[in-house]
This record gives structure tokens, C-alpha cells and sequence, in this order.
């Protein structure tokens, strides 16, 4: 009886749902049919900045209509692009550009399985400056230099290599020269501090009475563990959730790895990861330096941090070690630096907005000599670029589309809104230096310091490599393996993987 | 008798006791939920305040406004609706076909049926992806990206469910009707029509709310073979997580639109649960 | 035999999707489970492995472990899913005013997608903004850290799967119990059986069947759990929760080693796979043994 009363329920569902499905029809044939479909295109206001618009419709007129999809991590540099310069570039050219903004492990996966399989799903990725040389070794990338030149004209006038910083070397061949990505963002992880605590004339007094030297920010290793735990002592006693420093310890994601790779070791004079270049070796025994003692007394002070970091520091991935840091839980940390605009500017998001100041990591002796003869580097530089796949169908409009965004009209706004600077002359952009005195002094350091930092090791094999360490950093971190087991586990470990993939055997 | 009633009442304040605990126990998840999705970044480590007072409404506004997410919403619709859909009609078929004829083998191409469901989804992303893109084509267009394709995908995991549970309630229906309405002169068609499907009609529901709320909710296949055009509401959720903090009042927000639909649904049409979730195991 | 290929014909739909959808994509990654693949390897090439990836697999130790936590965590959750769900469906069978929205309210979770369950649960259990490590410590002084200490992040995964899908549980049980006949048991009591003895010769034999494929469906679930665990804990602390399901999604996307991941796939298909014909041939025979009684 009871399914006889069900029918009336059961049948205007299914009506609705047939509508619904039929509704997908004519869409699903078709998926390019909506061009731009998301992005509101009505505004337009700012299309006059994109300098000469009569030579972009006049280049641009064969791929009138081409539609160009592309992937990129959900960064607020990549939101302006999908934002702002996709429309203004669709109204200067006729070409519709397809921006998919996803996480940042899904933006790996998609981009990778694109061009491996060779489906020419997209005409422009991002390039992390990390796994350009995977991308390289394996020729996923077109030559961008190359393109120009077998196609004279296309080669924007307002497209210049020379107006980038050096950051652009990264994603030129180390042999040719020739270029296969456009910087889009690019940035520092530094150290960021509180302003308003480490100038507070009473905590320096309590400070100097406790550890008989006077407060400010670390240059050593052994002064910012004072610092950690003084103002860990000091959020105790003061009932504040407040903490000495911050830790990029997620126990389960691979910035856990990141942060002491690219931004502890490094302090301590251990560079490329500890891992042998030329011979592909990680351990003491092999050549490799990844479990030197070195490395080990970097890891341990790494994970002593812990003891005076917030306690969701072991679920802290870059996201929430800035979270922390801008809700005024941490005195001091490693931030990338992408964050600092917002960290010292934005009041909706900020608890510390005016008490934000920027400085070097705390480094070991002769580690900043090491760094200014190029030999070694302070920290890790940052950043990505758009590359062409090679298997792209549209290379020579996704060309225009970078050359558009490698215009110096349009970087001092893209700079401000993702925190990125690519190109010398942004630096001198009155947005910029207004930003670069919210913080402090970030965009200055970004500048002088610049080449001091350096990008990830030429590693063609990236990932893989990390996948092979992170456990151990992770059990680490948990407090499941000592300094010195998680290293010897992890440089093993790290060889067993490099030699499974063809390299050091 | 005092003390049966009083024995009665008793009985009656522990499954009150009981269901109020479990009711404290589900919502307070979901309450913590809403309570992040109404406060704004500065807001957020305030844990001490329970007791949501304030509203920061655009955490919500934001997503329902962006014409990026609204389309993230609609095909989520779109693809859930018609895969259950297709899955509750598709099911309908095989079972009365499994059930009513002696197909040879037809045990063993339950049991396959079945065990589609059983693999562990990561390592068949690649070859989905190698299908939608190389092997599924037509001219220009791929089936990558399109609402068709995962409405296909998804009978992978739903359809092995749906013929299981239609099976028991068909197994159920006693063939003797059948006979009698064939006697009668009806076709095997109007047979299935006029007599199986009102017999089913709480099953198939379930298995209609069941298939939908699995397509609304899956996400890897969802993240991996749709880009632009197709992407539905659980890949937008994973956009939130990002590198400048992850936005987690929004993300809370966009968990709660996500989730609404598939509540409204849940509460609508709950009663047949019940009777439609037998497997047809237990025969009266 | 017309008849029959009108009975071919109504499966036919069901079978050419599932081949195409399913088997296919199968066949596929078994074909590539044979191959050394890896986006970057030095050759970049797909290299004939022959069963070199599964004589990996038996001394990888890391793998083995994620599947014997997960064949845990399957056992645990699966286990107090059904007696818990048991127990409320029971509760549920007189009326009382107000069951109807208890029922409805202890439905709620069943609906939300796994990937917002575990975005949910990590709002809870945060340090900093979640509640359960807040009033754990003001209340029982107990240091509630999921980042760091192990067994709370498995036991966190634990509850978290049992408050997902008791529910469902609960609701396949409470059909069962519904729509089984009422007069043998009030038969037993006249006759002088306690509460205990119905339930135990009586009401638990009769339900076989539904409990026995509540579980099928349940394990079948667990065994593959990824959304809320990767939400969650993203497998950590250490290994703690990298259950098969995050390990192969870990092995096949970031480390991009296709073949490997194939393999391990196959085996825990296997797995799933033997499990499942176990409890399909008990339910069988079950259903043997009512009919011939």
C-alpha cells in the first residue's frame, strides 16, 4: 500500500530530473561552447594598461576565437591572472583563455598526466620553479625562444627577457639559454617577526634580565631558540596564546619536508637537500651530505622548535603557518613570502596588521660568506612561471597569452595583489614601495637579498625524491624517530629511490 | 502492573537519553561547521566562544556570487540527478532481467557486477584520464571535461550498489504475479510496468537517493577528469585549500551550500528509507 | 530461446557501461602493472617489468603496514558500525514521539560527501580553532594533538568513520528488522524465551542476511577510504593513518610511478576481492539454510 503513496512522490522528482538532464545536453557536446563563461568580462575598465592594443588584435587575428585552457595552483597571483588579465587579454585579442585554479597537488597531477600522455588538454601550465628541470629532462615544455623566432611576428614589442629579474634564469635551458617559461610570481620565504613585541621597551628589559644580552631579532640559530622560548614563556605567564616561533610541520603533507630542506638546512651550510649532484648520493658513506652531522644538528634544532611553536604546528602547512602567524600566534617564523602584503596590510584577515617586520633567517657562521660567493644560499627562493606543454594545439596564440602577461604594464597591481615581483622596474612602482613600507621592507629585500636565496636543486626528478623522505620527516616530527634515525632512514631511503628511477646506480 | 509501566517508563527514558546523546553527538560536528563558515579570518582561533553570535556574511556570498560557482553547483546537479537517473532505470533492467530469466552464469555476472566497486580508486584515474581524452573522441571533442562523461564514470561505483539492492527486492516480488498478469495477457513490458515497478517503488527510491548522494559527493574522479566546464561542487571545495592561508570560513561555507541540497533531499523523502533498504534479505 | 535474449537484452545496457567504464580501465591498469613506469625515470621510457612490481610489493614494508592499518581500521569501524547500529535500530522499532526526528537528525552525516566530512572533522580537531582539543584540555586536561600523536589521529579517523556511517547502518537494520515477521518471536516469548535467547537463536539468525551484506557494503567502503582521512590527517602523523587507499594515491600522482601503483591496486582489489567472495558465499549459504528450514 504504502508504494502506492511513494508514485506521486516519485514521479515529479523524476520529471525534474529528466529536465535537469536534458538540460545537459546541449552543453556536454560542446565544452568549449561557453567561452570564459565564469569570468565577468563586463568590467573591462582596465584594458587601456595593456599598452600597444592595436598590435594585440592585429597579431592576434589568425586565433581569433581559439580558446586556451591552462592550470595553475589557486595562488592569489594566479587568481589575478584568472581574474583580471585573462579578460583584458581576451578583449585585446579575440582569444578566450580557460584558467582552472585548483590545489596545488591536483595542479601537479593534472599537468603532468596531461603531458605525459601527450592530450593537449592544456596550452599553458604552471611551472613551479622547483620541477622545471623534471619538466626539462623530459622535453614537456616548448621553446619559447625558439617560437619567437620562427614566428618574427608574433614577438611582442612589449615583450622583453631582459626586463625580468635574474629569478627568469631558472627556467631558461642551463646549456641553450633559450627560454621556456614566463615568470609570473616569484618571492622569498623568510623570516617574519613581531614588531610590536620585539620594540616593546619592558619585554626587551625581561628579555636582557633573563639571558644577559639585549633582544632582537636572531642571526644565529642559538639566539632565535632564546627567543622562542622567551616569548613562549612570556604567552605563558601573560596568559596569551601567544608562541615563540612558528614550525611548517604538518605530519602528513610534504611541506613538512620543504620547510627544512629549503629553509633550515641551508642555515646550517647544507645545501641541495644534502643530496650529491654528481653522483646522485644522499648518504655520508656515498658522498652525500644528507645525513651529516651538520644536517642532524639542523634537524634536531628544527624539531626543538616544536616545543616552542603553537600546538597546531604539526597541522601546519604553508597555509596555516601564515594563518597563525597574521592571528598574532607566533612571535617570530618562516614565511613565505608571498604572505607578507597581506600578513601587514589586510585588517580582514590580520590580527597583526602594522607590527609586521621582515628579516633574514638566522644563519650559522660563514654561511652568508658561502652565500655571497655563490656557493651556497640562505633560503629559498620561490616562485613559478607559465610554460607551454608541448603538446598543445594552440602554441602559437598560448605564446601571445604569455608575452601579454610578461608586459611591464601590467606588473606593479599583479604585484601587489599576489605579493610577487618579477621585473626590475616593478620594485620602483609607487604601489609597490607604499606596500614595501606596510612591510617593513619586504619588496627591498626581495630586492637586495634576492641572490642570496636560490631556488630548488636541479633535481630531474623532483617529487619522486621528496615522496621518498617524507615519511621520515613526518615520523620525525611525531616524535616517532630521533634526528639521527630520520636522517639515516631518509637518505636511504632517498637513494633506494633515485636508483629505482635510473640515477647513481 | 505499577511495575511493568514503571519498567515501561524507564525503557522509555533510556532511548531518550540515549537519542539525545547520539542527536549532540551528530550535530555538534556539523554546528562547529557553521559556526566557522559565519566567522571571518581574525575570528578564527576565538575558540572559547562557543555560542555563534555574529554572521560574517561573506564567506557565503562571496562563492554564491561568483558565476564560477554557481556553475560548480549546477553541475553537480545536473550530473547527480541524471546519474541516478540513469543508474535507478539501468538497475531496474538488469535485476528484472538477472531475476526473471536463467541466464547462464548470471551469479558470476552479479558477483562482477559487484566488484566494481571494490577497487581502490587512485591507480584508475590514469586510465580514465587516457580514455576520456584519446579513446572516447570524436573529432574535436573529448569526452574530458563534459557532464556525460561523469555521469558515465559514476555508474562505475553506483550501478554495482543499485543492482544489488534491486536484486534482493525484485528476488522478493513473487514470480507468481508475474504468471498471473501474463495470464491476463500482458507483455513482459507492461509485466515490468504495470506490476514490478510499483511493487519496487520504495526500493528504487532509495536506490535513487543513494546513487545521487554518491554522485554529488564523489570527488577524485570529479577532480581528475573535468577541468573546466564540468567541474562540480567537492572539486570547489578543494579549491580552498590554498597557499595563503586556507580559507577555511569560506571553505566551511561551501561545505554547508554542498551539503544542503543533499540534506533537503534527505529530509524530503527519509521515510522511504526504511522500507526500501531491505535487500530484500528479509521475506515476509 | 527468444525469451532469453530479451532477458540478455534488458542486461545489456548495464553490462556495456560497466565494460566499458570498468573493465576496461582494468584491463588497463593490469596491462601497466607489468611495466616500469615512472614520468621521471632517467629513460622516461615504459619499460617491461614483468612481475618485477609485485616481487616489490612483498618486501616493501611500508605498503604492507598501510594495509594491515587498514585491514584495522576496517575491522574496528566495521565492527562497532554494526553493533552500534544494531543497538539504535532496535530502539527504533516502538514508536515514541519525537522518533522521526532523532531518525532523521541521526541520518544527517550520511549525506554529507566524505571530502566535507573530513574538512568538518578538522575544523573539531585543529589545535588552535577546533573545539575538541580546546575543551579536552580546559576540561579533562588531556593534550588532544592529531598532528602528533598517533594513536588519537587513528582512533580520530575511527570516530570519524563510525559517526559517517552508523547511520546507514542503523537504517539497513531498521528494514531488516521492520520487515521481519513478527509472529515467531512473540511465539518464543509466550513459550518462556527471555529477551536474550530471542535475540540470539531467533532475531540474529533471521537477520543474517541483511547483516551479512550491510557488512559486504561497509567493508567494501572502508577498505578504499581517501577523502575525509587525506582531509583529515593527509595520512599522518608519520604513517599513522596512510591507509592503502592515500598510499596508492600518493604512489601514483605525486611519486608518478604508474606501474607500482597499478600493482598495489590489483592487490588490494584482490584482497577486497577474496574478502568479498567469503561473505557472498556465507550469504548464500545462509539463504540456503532459510529456505530448507
Amino acid at each position: 500500500m504504502s508504494s502506492r503513496r511513494l508514485l506521486p512522490l516519485l514521479v515529479p522528482l523524476m520529471i525534474v530530473s529528466m529536465i535537469l538532464a536534458a538540460c545537459s545536453a546541449p552543453a556536454a557536446p560542446a565544452p568549449t561552447a561557453e567561452p570564459a563563461a565564469g569570468t565577468d568580462t563586463s568590467g573591462g575598465d582596465s584594458a587601456a594598461a595593456s599598452g600597444d592594443t592595436s598590435w594585440w588584435s592585429e597579431a592576434a587575428a589568425p586565433y581569433a576565437g581559439v580558446t586556451l585552457r591552462g592550470v595553475s595552483e589557486s595562488t592569489p597571483a594566479s587568481r589575478y591572472v584568472e581574474e583580471v588579465l585573462a579578460p583584458m587579454f581576451t578583449e585585446a585579442t579575440g582569444i578566450n583563455v580557460e584558467f582552472e585554479v585548483t590545489s596545488w597537488d591536483e595542479m601537479y597531477q593534472k599537468a603532468i598526466q596531461d603531458m605525459e600522455a601527450n592530450t593537449g588538454i592544456y596550452d599553458f601550465v604552471y611551472i613551479e620553479q622547483d620541477i622545471i628541470y623534471t619538466y626539462l629532462g623530459r622535453d614537456f615544455l616548448t621553446n619559447l625562444t625558439q617560437l619567437m623566432a620562427d614566428n618574427e611576428n608574433l614577438a611582442s614589442p612589449d615583450f622583453d627577457v631582459n626586463n625580468f629579474t635574474s629569478f627568469i634564469d631558472n627556467f631558461k635551458d642551463p646549456e641553450t639559454g633559450d627560454l621556456y617559461g614566463v615568470p609570473m610570481e616569484a618571492f622569498i620565504k623568510i623570516n617574519l617577526y613581531r614588531t610590536d613585541l620585539f620594540d616593546d621597551p619592558d619585554i626587551q628589559a625581561a628579555f636582557e634580565a633573563e639571558y644577559g644580552y639585549p633582544l632582537s631579532v636572531a642571526t644565529t640559530h642559538e639566539q632565535y631558540r632564546d627567543n622562542a622560548e622567551f616569548f613562549t614563556a612570556y604567552g605563558e605567564e601573560n596568559d596569551m596564546d601567544l608562541w615563540g616561533t612558528t614550525v611548517q610541520g604538518h605530519t602528513g603533507h610534504p611541506s613538512a619536508t620543504y620547510e627544512f630542506v629549503e629553509s633550515i638546512a641551508p642555515t646550517y651550510g647544507v645545501y641541495n637537500w644534502g643530496v650529491n649532484l654528481d653522483t646522485w648520493k644522499a648518504c655520508v658513506d656515498n658522498g652525500g651530505e644528507m645525513n651529516s652531522d651538520t644536517a642532524k644538528e639542523a634537524l634536531n634544532f628544527w624539531l626543538d622548535m616544536l616545543n616552542y611553536a603553537p600546538p597546531e604546528a604539526t597541522s601546519s602547512t604553508w597555509d596555516e603557518v601564515a594563518a597563525s602567524f597574521a592571528a598574532g600566534r607566533a612571535a617570530q617564523g618562516w614565511v613565505y613570502g608571498e604572505n607578507a602584503t597581506w600578513i601587514a596590510t589586510d585588517t580582514d584577515r590580520s590580527a597583526v596588521v602594522g607590527n609586521v617586520g621582515v628579516a633574514r633567517s638566522p644563519l650559522s657562521d660563514g654561511v652568508l660568506e658561502e652565500a655571497e660567493s655563490g656557493e651556497g644560499y640562505i633560503g629559498y627562493y620561490d616562485g613559478g612561471a607559465f610554460g607551454v606543454p608541448h603538446s598543445s594545439r594552440n602554441k602559437e596564440a598560448a605564446l601571445l597569452w604569455l608575452e601579454f602577461i610578461g608586459q611591464e604594464s601590467v606588473q606593479a597591481d599583479w604585484a601587489v595583489a599576489g605579493s610577487r615581483i618579477v621585473m626590475n622596474s616593478t620594485f620602483d612602482d609607487p604601489k609597490v614601495q607604499e606596500a614595501d613600507v606596510a612591510t617593513n621592507g619586504y619588496y627591498t629585500m626581495l630586492k637586495d637579498d634576492g641572490p642570496l636565496y636560490r631556488g630548488a636543486p636541479p633535481f630531474p626528478f623532483h617529487n619522486t625524491l621528496r615522496e621518498s623522505m617524507d615519511p621520515f620527516f613526518w615520523q620525525a616530527l611525531a616524535g616517532e624517530l630521533t634526528a639521527e634515525e630520520a636522517l639515516d632512514q631518509a637518505c636511504a631511503a632517498a637513494e633506494a629511490a633515485m636508483v629505482q628511477l635510473g640515477y647513481g646506480e | 502492573m505499577t511495575s511493568t509501566s514503571f519498567r515501561k517508563n524507564l525503557g522509555l527514558i533510556a532511548t531518550y537519553a540515549l537519542w539525545i546523546i547520539l542527536t549532540v553527538i551528530t550535530l555538534l560536528p556539523i554546528y562547529w561547521l557553521f559556526a566557522i563558515s559565519a566567522r571571518s579570518r581574525v575570528e578564527l582561533f576565538d575558540v572559547g566562544n562557543f555560542i555563534q553570535t555574529t554572521f560574517y556574511a561573506p564567506n557565503y556570498l562571496e562563492p554564491l556570487t561568483d558565476p564560477v560557482f554557481q556553475r560548480y553547483l549546477i553541475n553537480s546537479l545536473i550530473v547527480a540527478t541524471s546519474n541516478a537517473l540513469l543508474v535507478s532505470v539501468l538497475a531496474v533492467l538488469a535485476t528484472y532481467a538477472l531475476s526473471r530469466w536463467k541466464l547462464a552464469g548470471s551469479n558470476n555476472i552479479f558477483f562482477w557486477l559487484i566488484t566494481n566497486r571494490m577497487a581502490p580508486p587512485a591507480a584508475f584515474a590514469l586510465p580514465m584520464f587516457l580514455l576520456f581524452t584519446r579513446v572516447f573522441r570524436i573529432g574535436q571533442w573529448t569526452m574530458f571535461d563534459t557532464r556525460i562523461g561523469l555521469i558515465l564514470v559514476y555508474c562505475v561505483f553506483n550501478l554495482p550498489f543499485a543492482v544489488w539492492l534491486m536484486k534482493g527486492i525484485m528476488d522478493g516480488i513473487p514470480i507468481e504475479l508475474d504468471e498471473a498478469a501474463r495470464v491476463d495477457g500482458a507483455n513482459r513490458w507492461t509485466v515490468l510496468v504495470r506490476v514490478i515497478l510499483p511493487l519496487t517503488a520504495p526500493g528504487l527510491a532509495i536506490t535513487f537517493i543513494l546513487s545521487w548522494i554518491f554522485a554529488w559527493n564523489e570527488y577524485l574522479f570529479a577532480a581528475s577528469l573535468t577541468s573546466v566546464n564540468a567541474r562540480t561542487i567537492t572539486t570547489g571545495l578543494a579549491g580552498y585549500i590554498s597557499v595563503t592561508g586556507t580559507e577555511w570560513g569560506q571553505m566551511a561555507a561551501v561545505a554547508m551550500i554542498a551539503t544542503l541540497p543533499a540534506l533537503i533531499f534527505l529530509i524530503f523523502i527519509q521515510r522511504y528509507i526504511v522500507m526500501g533498504l531491505t535487500f530484500g534479505a528479509v521475506k515476509e | 530461446m527468444d525469451s532469453n535474449r530479451t532477458g540478455w537484452g534488458l542486461l545489456a545496457p548495464t553490462l556495456i557501461i560497466l565494460g566499458v567504464m570498468g573493465l576496461l580501465p582494468f584491463l588497463y591498469v593490469l596491462y601497466i602493472s607489468f611495466f616500469d613506469w615512472n614520468v621521471f625515470s632517467a629513460s622516461g621510457q615504459m619499460e617491461w617489468a614483468g612481475v618485477n612490481n609485485f616481487r616489490r610489493l612483498v618486501f616493501d614494508s611500508a605498503f604492507l603496514g598501510s594495509l594491515g592499518r587498514t585491514l584495522l581500521f576496517t575491522l574496528l569501524a566495521v565492527t562497532s558500525e554494526l553493533i552500534l547500529g544494531f543497538l539504535l535500530a532496535s530502539t527504533l522499532l516502538r514508536d515514541f514521539p519525537g522518533k522521526i526526528v532523532f531518525r532523521t537528525i541521526h541520518a544527517l552525516p550520511l549525506v554529507i560527501a566524505p571530502i566535507a566530512v573530513g574538512a568538518t572533522w578538522r575544523l573539531l580537531t585543529i589545535p588552535g580553532f577546533g573545539l575538541a582539543p580546546y575543551y579536552l584540555d580546559r576540561w579533562f586536561d588531556i593534550d588532544y594533538n592529531i598532528g602528533r600523536y598517533a594513536e588519537q589521529a587513528f582512533f580520530t579517523t575511527l570516530a570519524m568513520d563510525i559517526w559517517h556511517w552508523t547511520p546507514f547502518v542503523t537504517l539497513t537494520m531498521l528494514a531488516g528488522l521492520t520487515a521481519m515477521p513478527k509472529e515467531p518471536q512473540e511465539q518464543a516469548r509466550v513459550d518462556g524465551a527471555n529477551r536474550w535467547q530471542v535475540l540470539r537463536f531467533l532475531t540474529i539468525p533471521m537477520m543474517m542476511p541483511v547483516i551479512v551484506t550491510t557488512v559486504f557494503i561497509r567493508m567494501m567502503d572502508a577498505l578504499r577510504i581517501v577523502d575525509e582521512v587525506f582531509m583529515l590527517t593527509g595520512g599522518g602523523p608519520g604513517n599513522a593513518t596512510r591507509y592503502v587507499g592515500i598510499y596508492i594515491w600518493r604512489v601514483v600522482f605525486p611519486q608518478t610511478d604508474y606501474g607500482y601503483g597499478s600493482a598495489m591496486s590489483l592487490l588490494v582489489l584482490y584482497f577486497t576481492i577474496v574478502l568479498a567472495w567469503l561473505l557472498f558465499v556465507a550469504l548464500a549459504q545462509v539463504g540456503n539454510q532459510q529456505s530448507s528450514s
